[in-house]
Protein backbone atom coordinates (compact mmCIF):
# COMPACT_ATOMS: atom_id res chain seq x y z
CA UNK A 1 0.00 0.00 0.00
CA UNK A 2 1.21 3.52 -1.08
CA UNK A 3 1.94 6.05 1.99
CA UNK A 4 -0.55 8.02 0.48
CA UNK A 5 -3.27 5.47 0.59
CA UNK A 6 -2.44 4.34 4.04
CA UNK A 7 -2.58 7.50 4.82
CA UNK A 8 -5.90 8.27 2.96
CA UNK A 9 -7.24 4.62 5.51
CA UNK A 10 -5.84 5.81 8.19
CA UNK A 11 -8.19 9.02 8.12
CA UNK A 12 -12.38 8.90 6.91
CA UNK A 13 -12.37 11.13 3.78
CA UNK A 14 -15.44 12.93 5.37
CA UNK A 15 -12.79 14.29 7.63
CA UNK A 16 -9.97 15.75 4.88
CA UNK A 17 -13.07 18.42 3.85
CA UNK A 18 -12.15 20.55 7.20
CA UNK A 19 -15.05 21.82 8.99
CA UNK A 20 -15.09 25.74 8.15
CA UNK A 21 -14.58 27.61 11.07
CA UNK A 22 -16.96 30.59 12.72
CA UNK A 23 -16.61 32.74 10.51
CA UNK A 24 -16.91 31.01 7.84
CA UNK A 25 -19.56 29.18 8.35
CA UNK A 26 -21.27 32.51 8.93
CA UNK A 27 -20.08 34.13 6.04
CA UNK A 28 -21.42 30.85 3.93
CA UNK A 29 -24.74 31.32 5.88
CA UNK A 30 -24.72 35.01 4.60
CA UNK A 31 -23.62 33.64 0.60
CA UNK A 32 -26.78 31.35 1.11
CA UNK A 33 -29.29 33.39 2.05
CA UNK A 34 -27.56 36.01 -0.50
CA UNK A 35 -28.08 33.35 -3.24
CA UNK A 36 -32.02 32.75 -2.81
CA UNK A 37 -32.34 36.34 -2.48
CA UNK A 38 -31.17 36.80 -5.91
CA UNK A 39 -32.40 33.54 -7.59
CA UNK A 40 -35.52 34.26 -6.12
CA UNK A 41 -36.01 37.72 -7.26
CA UNK A 42 -34.97 35.90 -10.50
CA UNK A 43 -37.43 33.73 -10.55
CA UNK A 44 -40.26 36.34 -9.56
CA UNK A 45 -39.51 38.39 -12.91
CA UNK A 46 -39.30 35.21 -14.76
CA UNK A 47 -42.64 34.71 -15.88
CA UNK A 48 -43.94 38.63 -15.60
CA UNK A 49 -47.53 37.60 -16.74
CA UNK A 50 -48.34 35.16 -14.10
CA UNK A 51 -46.14 36.84 -11.57
CA UNK A 52 -48.45 40.80 -12.35
CA UNK A 53 -51.79 38.95 -12.09
CA UNK A 54 -50.75 37.13 -8.69
CA UNK A 55 -49.62 40.68 -7.16
CA UNK A 56 -52.46 42.51 -8.80
CA UNK A 57 -54.95 39.64 -6.84
CA UNK A 58 -52.85 40.41 -3.40
CA UNK A 59 -52.43 44.02 -4.08
CA UNK A 60 -56.42 44.70 -4.08
CA UNK A 61 -57.04 42.35 -0.83
CA UNK A 62 -54.69 44.55 0.82
CA UNK A 63 -55.65 48.22 -0.46
CA UNK A 64 -59.33 47.09 0.03
CA UNK A 65 -59.04 47.45 4.00
CA UNK A 66 -56.03 49.69 3.37
CA UNK A 67 -58.46 52.23 1.80
CA UNK A 68 -61.08 51.69 3.58
CA UNK A 69 -59.10 52.34 6.85
CA UNK A 70 -57.49 55.34 5.04
CA UNK A 71 -61.31 56.62 4.13
CA UNK A 72 -62.31 56.55 8.17
CA UNK A 73 -58.83 58.20 9.35
CA UNK A 74 -59.84 61.21 6.85
CA UNK A 75 -63.27 60.88 7.93
CA UNK A 76 -62.66 61.43 11.72
CA UNK A 77 -60.17 64.11 10.80
CA UNK A 78 -63.03 66.29 9.10
CA UNK A 79 -65.07 65.39 11.93
CA UNK A 80 -62.34 65.75 14.80
CA UNK A 81 -63.09 69.59 14.95
CA UNK A 82 -67.02 68.91 15.50
CA UNK A 83 -65.89 65.94 18.01
CA UNK A 84 -63.82 68.21 20.06
CA UNK A 85 -66.62 70.92 19.72
CA UNK A 86 -68.46 70.91 22.74
CA UNK A 87 -69.73 73.92 22.25
CA UNK A 88 -73.91 75.24 23.32
CA UNK A 89 -75.08 77.66 21.20
CA UNK A 90 -77.94 79.50 23.61
CA UNK A 91 -80.72 81.43 21.02
CA UNK A 92 -81.94 84.19 23.32
CA UNK A 93 -85.50 85.42 23.14
CA UNK A 94 -85.58 88.54 20.62
CA UNK A 95 -87.50 90.53 23.72
CA UNK A 96 -83.96 90.40 25.79
CA UNK A 97 -81.94 93.48 25.23
CA UNK A 98 -77.90 93.51 25.41
CA UNK A 99 -78.06 94.46 28.69
CA UNK A 100 -79.61 91.55 29.79
CA UNK A 101 -77.64 89.28 27.94
CA UNK A 102 -74.69 90.65 28.94
CA UNK A 103 -75.57 89.88 32.49
CA UNK A 104 -76.85 86.04 31.65
CA UNK A 105 -72.78 85.79 29.83
CA UNK A 106 -71.33 87.19 33.48
CA UNK A 107 -73.18 85.16 35.39
CA UNK A 108 -72.64 81.92 33.29
CA UNK A 109 -68.93 82.72 33.58
CA UNK A 110 -68.88 82.67 36.93
CA UNK A 111 -70.66 79.49 36.88
CA UNK A 112 -67.75 76.32 37.65
CA UNK A 113 -68.78 73.96 34.91
CA UNK A 114 -68.28 76.64 32.51
CA UNK A 115 -64.74 77.05 30.55
CA UNK A 116 -65.93 80.31 28.29
CA UNK A 117 -68.97 81.96 27.38
CA UNK A 118 -68.83 84.63 24.20
CA UNK A 119 -71.60 86.68 23.70
CA UNK A 120 -72.68 87.42 19.87
CA UNK A 121 -74.92 90.34 19.37
CA UNK A 122 -77.61 90.71 17.00
CA UNK A 123 -75.97 93.52 15.36
CA UNK A 124 -72.88 91.33 14.81
CA UNK A 125 -75.08 88.23 13.87
CA UNK A 126 -76.76 90.34 11.26
CA UNK A 127 -73.39 91.09 9.95
CA UNK A 128 -72.10 87.53 9.54
CA UNK A 129 -75.18 86.94 8.38
CA UNK A 130 -74.30 89.81 5.13
CA UNK A 131 -70.52 88.23 4.78
CA UNK A 132 -71.00 84.59 4.59
CA UNK A 133 -74.85 84.57 3.30
CA UNK A 134 -74.52 86.40 -0.08
CA UNK A 135 -78.08 88.10 1.01
CA UNK A 136 -76.68 91.41 2.21
CA UNK A 137 -78.84 93.26 -0.02
CA UNK A 138 -82.11 91.03 1.18
CA UNK A 139 -80.78 91.84 4.99
CA UNK A 140 -80.62 95.72 4.03
CA UNK A 141 -84.11 95.47 2.66
CA UNK A 142 -85.85 94.59 6.48
CA UNK A 143 -86.75 96.88 8.75
CA UNK A 144 -85.36 95.32 11.76
CA UNK A 145 -82.95 93.56 13.06
CA UNK A 146 -84.70 90.35 13.65
CA UNK A 147 -81.73 88.50 15.00
CA UNK A 148 -81.55 87.23 18.41
CA UNK A 149 -78.55 87.93 20.84
CA UNK A 150 -76.77 84.36 21.16
CA UNK A 151 -74.50 82.54 23.51
CA UNK A 152 -71.91 80.56 23.01
CA UNK A 153 -71.02 78.71 25.70
CA UNK A 154 -67.97 76.10 26.21
CA UNK A 155 -68.80 73.61 29.17
CA UNK A 156 -65.76 73.03 31.49
CA UNK A 157 -65.56 69.25 31.41
CA UNK A 158 -67.70 66.79 29.98
CA UNK A 159 -70.55 66.77 27.13
CA UNK A 160 -72.33 69.66 28.69
CA UNK A 161 -75.54 68.05 28.37
CA UNK A 162 -76.37 68.79 31.50
CA UNK A 163 -75.41 72.38 31.31
CA UNK A 164 -77.47 72.37 28.14
CA UNK A 165 -80.54 71.39 29.96
CA UNK A 166 -80.64 73.79 32.61
CA UNK A 167 -80.24 76.60 29.80
CA UNK A 168 -83.08 75.77 28.25
CA UNK A 169 -84.81 75.83 31.02
CA UNK A 170 -84.48 79.54 31.77
CA UNK A 171 -86.75 81.86 30.81
CA UNK A 172 -84.67 84.52 28.96
CA UNK A 173 -83.33 81.52 26.47
CA UNK A 174 -85.32 80.25 23.33
CA UNK A 175 -83.43 77.75 22.19
CA UNK A 176 -80.69 75.69 23.04
CA UNK A 177 -78.54 74.39 20.19
CA UNK A 178 -76.40 71.06 21.42
CA UNK A 179 -75.94 67.98 18.82
CA UNK A 180 -74.05 65.79 21.38
CA UNK A 181 -76.31 63.00 20.57
CA UNK A 182 -75.59 63.50 16.89
CA UNK A 183 -71.42 63.56 18.13
CA UNK A 184 -72.14 60.23 19.88
CA UNK A 185 -73.80 58.24 16.72
CA UNK A 186 -71.00 59.48 14.50
CA UNK A 187 -68.13 58.17 17.08
CA UNK A 188 -70.25 54.91 17.13
CA UNK A 189 -70.23 54.93 13.45
CA UNK A 190 -66.70 55.63 13.25
CA UNK A 191 -66.24 53.14 15.87
CA UNK A 192 -68.36 50.14 13.65
CA UNK A 193 -65.90 51.84 10.62
CA UNK A 194 -63.20 50.87 12.66
CA UNK A 195 -64.11 47.68 13.52
CA UNK A 196 -65.08 46.49 9.78
CA UNK A 197 -61.97 47.64 8.29
CA UNK A 198 -60.05 45.61 10.91
CA UNK A 199 -62.61 42.54 10.19
CA UNK A 200 -61.93 42.87 6.40
CA UNK A 201 -57.98 43.22 6.80
CA UNK A 202 -58.25 39.54 8.68
CA UNK A 203 -60.46 38.50 6.48
CA UNK A 204 -58.13 39.84 2.88
CA UNK A 205 -54.99 38.88 4.81
CA UNK A 206 -56.17 35.04 4.69
CA UNK A 207 -57.35 35.35 1.72
CA UNK A 208 -53.32 36.76 1.01
CA UNK A 209 -51.81 34.19 2.54
CA UNK A 210 -53.53 31.54 0.55
CA UNK A 211 -52.57 33.52 -2.78
CA UNK A 212 -48.74 33.33 -1.61
CA UNK A 213 -49.18 29.73 -0.24
CA UNK A 214 -50.87 28.35 -3.55
CA UNK A 215 -48.67 30.40 -5.81
CA UNK A 216 -45.39 29.09 -3.63
CA UNK A 217 -47.18 25.12 -4.13
CA UNK A 218 -47.51 25.63 -7.90
CA UNK A 219 -43.66 26.74 -7.89
CA UNK A 220 -43.15 23.80 -5.54
CA UNK A 221 -44.80 21.27 -8.36
CA UNK A 222 -42.65 22.68 -10.89
CA UNK A 223 -39.90 22.38 -9.13
CA UNK A 224 -40.61 18.72 -8.08
CA UNK A 225 -37.68 17.04 -9.24
CA UNK A 226 -34.94 19.93 -8.30
CA UNK A 227 -36.42 19.75 -4.99
CA UNK A 228 -35.75 15.77 -5.21
CA UNK A 229 -32.08 16.22 -6.00
CA UNK A 230 -31.35 18.30 -3.58
CA UNK A 231 -33.14 16.08 -1.03
CA UNK A 232 -30.71 13.38 -2.24
CA UNK A 233 -27.31 15.29 -1.88
CA UNK A 234 -28.48 16.08 1.57
CA UNK A 235 -30.09 19.75 2.06
CA UNK A 236 -31.78 20.10 5.07
CA UNK A 237 -35.37 21.70 4.69
CA UNK A 238 -34.68 24.95 5.33
CA UNK A 239 -31.86 24.83 2.72
CA UNK A 240 -34.66 23.78 0.39
CA UNK A 241 -37.32 26.17 1.79
CA UNK A 242 -35.15 28.78 1.69
CA UNK A 243 -36.12 30.20 -2.01
CA UNK A 244 -39.62 29.51 -1.57
CA UNK A 245 -39.41 31.61 1.71
CA UNK A 246 -38.12 34.78 0.17
CA UNK A 247 -40.31 34.26 -3.02
CA UNK A 248 -42.92 34.53 -0.71
CA UNK A 249 -41.55 37.36 0.27
CA UNK A 250 -41.07 39.01 -2.58
CA UNK A 251 -44.67 38.51 -3.50
CA UNK A 252 -45.81 40.06 -0.23
CA UNK A 253 -43.59 42.65 -0.96
CA UNK A 254 -44.13 43.74 -4.71
CA UNK A 255 -48.32 43.63 -2.93
CA UNK A 256 -47.80 45.76 -0.41
CA UNK A 257 -45.96 48.08 -2.72
CA UNK A 258 -48.63 47.76 -5.80
CA UNK A 259 -51.64 48.24 -2.85
CA UNK A 260 -50.15 51.80 -1.74
CA UNK A 261 -49.60 52.70 -5.76
CA UNK A 262 -53.44 51.67 -6.46
CA UNK A 263 -54.55 54.22 -3.19
CA UNK A 264 -52.06 56.95 -4.43
CA UNK A 265 -53.99 56.81 -7.97
CA UNK A 266 -57.70 56.70 -6.30
CA UNK A 267 -56.59 59.41 -3.78
CA UNK A 268 -55.05 61.40 -7.19
CA UNK A 269 -58.28 60.66 -8.81
CA UNK A 270 -60.51 61.60 -5.81
CA UNK A 271 -58.68 64.83 -4.76
CA UNK A 272 -59.91 67.38 -7.13
CA UNK A 273 -63.71 66.82 -6.61
CA UNK A 274 -63.62 66.53 -3.21
CA UNK A 275 -61.41 70.20 -2.97
CA UNK A 276 -64.44 70.99 -5.02
CA UNK A 277 -66.92 69.58 -2.52
CA UNK A 278 -65.07 71.09 0.74
CA UNK A 279 -64.49 74.62 -1.02
CA UNK A 280 -68.11 74.53 -1.46
CA UNK A 281 -68.94 74.37 2.16
CA UNK A 282 -66.12 76.82 3.09
CA UNK A 283 -63.84 74.10 3.88
CA UNK A 284 -60.10 73.71 3.29
CA UNK A 285 -60.38 70.20 4.21
CA UNK A 286 -57.96 67.45 1.69
CA UNK A 287 -57.76 63.87 1.64
CA UNK A 288 -54.41 62.80 3.04
CA UNK A 289 -52.30 59.17 2.14
CA UNK A 290 -50.65 57.23 4.84
CA UNK A 291 -48.16 58.59 6.59
CA UNK A 292 -44.71 57.28 5.73
CA UNK A 293 -44.77 55.43 8.73
CA UNK A 294 -47.84 53.12 8.18
CA UNK A 295 -46.24 52.69 4.71
CA UNK A 296 -43.42 51.09 6.06
CA UNK A 297 -45.12 49.30 8.62
CA UNK A 298 -47.55 48.15 5.67
CA UNK A 299 -44.55 46.96 3.11
CA UNK A 300 -43.47 45.33 5.95
CA UNK A 301 -46.60 43.46 7.18
CA UNK A 302 -47.03 42.43 3.64
CA UNK A 303 -43.99 40.91 3.10
CA UNK A 304 -44.42 39.03 6.66
CA UNK A 305 -47.75 37.33 5.46
CA UNK A 306 -45.84 36.63 1.73
CA UNK A 307 -42.86 34.67 3.86
CA UNK A 308 -46.10 33.16 6.05
CA UNK A 309 -47.98 31.43 3.35
CA UNK A 310 -44.57 30.24 1.55
CA UNK A 311 -43.55 28.85 4.90
CA UNK A 312 -46.81 26.92 5.50
CA UNK A 313 -47.03 25.97 1.69
CA UNK A 314 -43.31 24.89 1.49
CA UNK A 315 -43.35 23.01 5.06
CA UNK A 316 -46.47 21.26 3.95
CA UNK A 317 -44.50 19.74 0.54
CA UNK A 318 -41.81 18.71 2.52
CA UNK A 319 -43.76 16.55 5.11
CA UNK A 320 -45.79 15.13 2.23
CA UNK A 321 -42.55 14.17 0.43
CA UNK A 322 -40.56 12.93 3.45
CA UNK A 323 -40.92 9.18 3.80
CA UNK A 324 -42.49 8.34 7.05
CA UNK A 325 -40.02 6.65 8.54
CA UNK A 326 -36.77 8.59 7.80
CA UNK B 1 -13.33 -1.45 10.98
CA UNK B 2 -15.23 -1.59 8.00
CA UNK B 3 -16.60 1.73 6.55
CA UNK B 4 -19.77 -0.29 5.51
CA UNK B 5 -21.35 -3.33 7.14
CA UNK B 6 -24.59 -4.95 6.12
CA UNK B 7 -25.59 -7.64 9.34
CA UNK B 8 -28.56 -9.82 7.87
CA UNK B 9 -30.15 -6.87 5.93
CA UNK B 10 -33.95 -8.00 4.66
CA UNK B 11 -36.00 -5.68 3.03
CA UNK B 12 -39.96 -5.92 1.92
CA UNK B 13 -42.56 -3.91 1.00
CA UNK B 14 -46.04 -3.92 2.14
CA UNK B 15 -47.68 -7.26 0.15
CA UNK B 16 -45.06 -7.89 -1.70
CA UNK B 17 -41.65 -10.05 -2.18
CA UNK B 18 -38.93 -9.72 -0.38
CA UNK B 19 -36.48 -7.48 -2.32
CA UNK B 20 -33.68 -8.22 -0.11
CA UNK B 21 -33.20 -11.16 2.12
CA UNK B 22 -30.72 -11.74 5.52
CA UNK B 23 -27.48 -9.67 2.97
CA UNK B 24 -24.18 -9.65 5.05
CA UNK B 25 -21.39 -7.97 3.88
CA UNK B 26 -18.79 -5.29 4.76
CA UNK B 27 -16.55 -2.81 2.89
CA UNK B 28 -13.26 -1.60 3.47
CA UNK B 29 -12.33 2.18 3.28
CA UNK B 30 -10.96 2.83 0.01
CA UNK B 31 -12.21 -0.22 -1.59
CA UNK B 32 -13.99 -0.73 -4.52
CA UNK B 33 -16.93 -3.25 -5.84
CA UNK B 34 -19.30 -4.34 -7.85
CA UNK B 35 -22.64 -5.10 -7.35
CA UNK B 36 -24.52 -7.39 -9.88
CA UNK B 37 -27.31 -9.12 -10.93
CA UNK B 38 -30.43 -9.43 -12.93
CA UNK B 39 -32.93 -7.09 -13.27
CA UNK B 40 -34.96 -6.74 -10.08
CA UNK B 41 -32.18 -8.66 -8.17
CA UNK B 42 -31.73 -5.98 -5.32
CA UNK B 43 -28.78 -4.01 -6.44
CA UNK B 44 -30.89 -0.74 -6.34
CA UNK B 45 -32.54 -1.27 -3.38
CA UNK B 46 -29.18 -2.21 -1.72
CA UNK B 47 -27.90 1.66 -3.18
CA UNK B 48 -31.16 2.94 -1.17
CA UNK B 49 -30.80 1.48 1.49
CA UNK B 50 -27.09 3.09 2.12
CA UNK B 51 -28.47 6.39 1.04
CA UNK B 52 -31.22 6.19 3.77
CA UNK B 53 -33.98 6.58 0.55
CA UNK B 54 -35.73 3.73 2.62
CA UNK B 55 -34.70 1.55 5.90
CA UNK B 56 -34.42 -2.18 6.14
CA UNK B 57 -37.28 -4.50 7.62
CA UNK B 58 -34.57 -6.38 9.50
CA UNK B 59 -31.17 -6.01 10.56
CA UNK B 60 -28.14 -3.73 10.67
CA UNK B 61 -26.83 -1.03 8.48
CA UNK B 62 -23.58 0.16 9.69
CA UNK B 63 -21.79 3.45 7.75
CA UNK B 64 -18.61 4.23 9.85
CA UNK B 65 -19.60 2.55 12.31
CA UNK B 66 -23.05 4.70 12.93
CA UNK B 67 -26.68 2.43 12.81
CA UNK B 68 -28.57 4.04 10.44
CA UNK B 69 -31.49 2.69 11.81
CA UNK B 70 -30.93 5.85 14.63
CA UNK B 71 -29.93 8.46 12.30
CA UNK B 72 -33.63 10.94 11.80
CA UNK B 73 -34.87 14.02 10.98
CA UNK B 74 -31.84 16.09 10.06
CA UNK B 75 -29.19 13.58 10.96
CA UNK B 76 -30.53 11.90 7.31
CA UNK B 77 -29.10 14.80 5.55
CA UNK B 78 -25.75 14.84 6.86
CA UNK B 79 -25.57 11.48 6.22
CA UNK B 80 -26.68 12.12 2.31
CA UNK B 81 -23.88 14.23 2.77
CA UNK B 82 -21.52 11.85 3.38
CA UNK B 83 -22.52 9.24 0.67
CA UNK B 84 -21.94 10.73 -2.91
CA UNK B 85 -24.65 8.85 -5.63
CA UNK B 86 -24.26 8.69 -9.15
CA UNK B 87 -27.55 7.66 -11.17
CA UNK B 88 -27.90 6.31 -14.86
CA UNK B 89 -30.19 9.37 -15.96
CA UNK B 90 -27.34 11.73 -13.98
CA UNK B 91 -30.54 13.52 -12.34
CA UNK B 92 -28.68 16.89 -13.12
CA UNK B 93 -30.74 20.92 -12.97
CA UNK B 94 -30.98 21.01 -16.49
CA UNK B 95 -31.78 25.09 -15.74
CA UNK B 96 -28.34 25.33 -13.95
CA UNK B 97 -24.64 25.34 -15.45
CA UNK B 98 -22.32 22.87 -15.04
CA UNK B 99 -20.48 24.75 -12.51
CA UNK B 100 -23.95 25.46 -10.56
CA UNK B 101 -24.98 21.63 -10.42
CA UNK B 102 -21.87 20.71 -9.20
CA UNK B 103 -21.17 23.09 -6.41
CA UNK B 104 -24.67 22.05 -4.97
CA UNK B 105 -23.05 19.52 -2.34
CA UNK B 106 -20.65 22.02 -1.28
CA UNK B 107 -23.03 25.10 -0.90
CA UNK B 108 -25.53 22.70 1.04
CA UNK B 109 -22.45 21.98 3.38
CA UNK B 110 -22.21 25.34 3.85
CA UNK B 111 -18.48 26.27 2.04
CA UNK B 112 -17.88 29.86 1.55
CA UNK B 113 -18.25 31.05 -1.66
CA UNK B 114 -14.78 31.09 -2.73
CA UNK B 115 -13.65 27.64 -1.65
CA UNK B 116 -16.77 26.45 -3.81
CA UNK B 117 -14.79 27.90 -6.87
CA UNK B 118 -11.79 26.45 -6.01
CA UNK B 119 -12.86 23.04 -5.26
CA UNK B 120 -15.57 22.50 -8.13
CA UNK B 121 -12.98 23.85 -11.08
CA UNK B 122 -10.50 21.38 -9.83
CA UNK B 123 -13.15 18.50 -9.90
CA UNK B 124 -14.71 19.33 -13.45
CA UNK B 125 -10.52 20.04 -14.49
CA UNK B 126 -10.40 16.17 -13.47
CA UNK B 127 -13.48 14.77 -15.28
CA UNK B 128 -12.36 16.69 -18.14
CA UNK B 129 -15.18 19.22 -18.23
CA UNK B 130 -12.88 22.23 -16.93
CA UNK B 131 -13.63 24.35 -20.50
CA UNK B 132 -17.60 23.52 -20.24
CA UNK B 133 -18.33 25.27 -16.79
CA UNK B 134 -20.90 27.53 -18.07
CA UNK B 135 -22.86 25.53 -20.14
CA UNK B 136 -25.69 24.00 -19.50
CA UNK B 137 -26.65 19.76 -19.00
CA UNK B 138 -28.49 19.98 -21.96
CA UNK B 139 -25.93 21.19 -24.37
CA UNK B 140 -23.56 18.36 -23.40
CA UNK B 141 -23.56 14.77 -24.60
CA UNK B 142 -24.62 11.83 -22.29
CA UNK B 143 -20.90 10.86 -21.14
CA UNK B 144 -19.96 14.54 -20.60
CA UNK B 145 -23.44 14.58 -18.66
CA UNK B 146 -22.47 11.55 -16.76
CA UNK B 147 -19.18 13.08 -15.85
CA UNK B 148 -20.82 16.41 -14.53
CA UNK B 149 -22.83 13.92 -12.13
CA UNK B 150 -19.85 12.04 -10.80
CA UNK B 151 -18.25 15.30 -10.40
CA UNK B 152 -21.11 16.54 -8.27
CA UNK B 153 -21.18 13.05 -6.06
CA UNK B 154 -16.95 13.34 -5.59
CA UNK B 155 -16.74 17.10 -5.30
CA UNK B 156 -17.29 16.82 -1.57
CA UNK B 157 -15.03 14.17 -0.69
CA UNK B 158 -17.81 11.38 0.57
CA UNK B 159 -16.63 8.58 2.45
CA UNK B 160 -18.62 6.61 -0.09
CA UNK B 161 -19.57 6.83 -3.20
CA UNK B 162 -22.59 4.23 -4.90
CA UNK B 163 -23.21 4.42 -8.64
CA UNK B 164 -26.11 2.97 -10.11
CA UNK B 165 -25.55 1.73 -13.74
CA UNK B 166 -23.69 4.68 -14.12
CA UNK B 167 -22.61 3.11 -17.52
CA UNK B 168 -25.96 2.43 -18.69
CA UNK B 169 -25.79 4.75 -21.37
CA UNK B 170 -22.60 4.97 -22.57
CA UNK B 171 -20.05 3.52 -25.06
CA UNK B 172 -17.35 1.06 -23.71
CA UNK B 173 -14.50 3.55 -24.05
CA UNK B 174 -16.39 6.27 -21.87
CA UNK B 175 -17.72 3.47 -19.74
CA UNK B 176 -13.80 2.39 -19.17
CA UNK B 177 -13.03 6.02 -18.79
CA UNK B 178 -15.26 6.57 -15.92
CA UNK B 179 -14.42 3.09 -14.17
CA UNK B 180 -10.76 4.19 -14.43
CA UNK B 181 -11.95 7.41 -12.64
CA UNK B 182 -13.76 5.44 -10.20
CA UNK B 183 -10.75 3.21 -9.32
CA UNK B 184 -8.33 6.22 -9.26
CA UNK B 185 -11.06 7.41 -6.13
CA UNK B 186 -9.59 4.65 -3.83
CA UNK B 187 -6.19 6.40 -3.52
CA UNK B 188 -8.22 8.97 -1.80
CA UNK B 189 -9.72 6.41 0.22
CA UNK B 190 -13.22 6.92 -0.82
CA UNK B 191 -14.91 3.70 -1.15
CA UNK B 192 -16.72 2.95 -4.28
CA UNK B 193 -19.90 0.61 -4.53
CA UNK B 194 -21.25 0.00 -8.11
CA UNK B 195 -24.15 -1.86 -9.27
CA UNK B 196 -24.37 -2.83 -12.49
CA UNK B 197 -25.50 -5.80 -14.61
CA UNK B 198 -22.25 -5.30 -17.30
CA UNK B 199 -20.56 -8.82 -16.69
CA UNK B 200 -17.98 -7.89 -19.45
CA UNK B 201 -17.13 -4.36 -17.16
CA UNK B 202 -17.37 -5.63 -14.00
CA UNK B 203 -14.60 -8.58 -15.67
CA UNK B 204 -12.62 -6.11 -17.48
CA UNK B 205 -12.15 -3.91 -13.76
CA UNK B 206 -11.14 -6.89 -12.09
CA UNK B 207 -12.44 -5.64 -8.45
CA UNK B 208 -14.64 -7.49 -6.11
CA UNK B 209 -18.28 -8.27 -7.29
CA UNK B 210 -21.17 -9.16 -4.79
CA UNK B 211 -23.93 -10.89 -6.93
CA UNK B 212 -27.28 -11.25 -6.16
CA UNK B 213 -30.38 -12.83 -7.36
CA UNK B 214 -33.56 -12.56 -6.03
CA UNK B 215 -32.65 -10.41 -2.98
CA UNK B 216 -29.73 -12.86 -1.90
CA UNK B 217 -26.81 -12.64 -1.75
CA UNK B 218 -25.55 -15.27 -3.93
CA UNK B 219 -21.86 -15.03 -4.52
CA UNK B 220 -19.10 -12.85 -3.36
CA UNK B 221 -16.38 -12.73 -5.65
CA UNK B 222 -12.85 -11.66 -5.04
CA UNK B 223 -10.43 -9.83 -7.25
CA UNK B 224 -8.20 -12.41 -7.07
CA UNK B 225 -10.61 -15.44 -8.52
CA UNK B 226 -11.69 -13.12 -11.42
CA UNK B 227 -8.38 -12.07 -12.29
CA UNK B 228 -7.88 -16.64 -12.52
Amino acid sequence: MSPARAEARAAPAATRMARPGGLARLRAWRDQHAYSLVSSLGRFVQRPFATLLTVGVMAVAIALPLGLGLALANLQRLSGSLQESREIGVFLRVEVDAAQAERLATELRARRDVAAVELRTPAQGLAEFRQLSGLGDAAALLPDNPLPSVLRVTPLAGDGSRLAEQLQARPEVELVQHDADWRRRLAAWLGFGKTLALVLASVLGLGVLLVVGNTVRLEIGNRREEIAVLQQLGATDGFIRRPFIYLGAWYGLAAGAAALGLLALAGAMLRPSLAALAGSYGSAFALHGPEPLLAGLLLLAATAVGWLGAWLASGHHLRQTRPTDL
Amino acid sequence: MPLLKFDNVSKSYPGGQAALSELSFAVEPGEMLFVTGHSGAGKSTLLKLIHLSERPSRGTVLVADRNLRQVRGRQVALHRRQVGVVHQDHRLLMERSVFDNVALPLLIAGMPGAEVGKRVRSMLDKVGLAAREKARPRELSTGEQQRVGIARALVAQPLLLLADEPTGNLDPTLAGEIMQLFAALQAQGTAVLVASHDLALVRRMRKRVLVLDHGRLMDDIAPEELAA
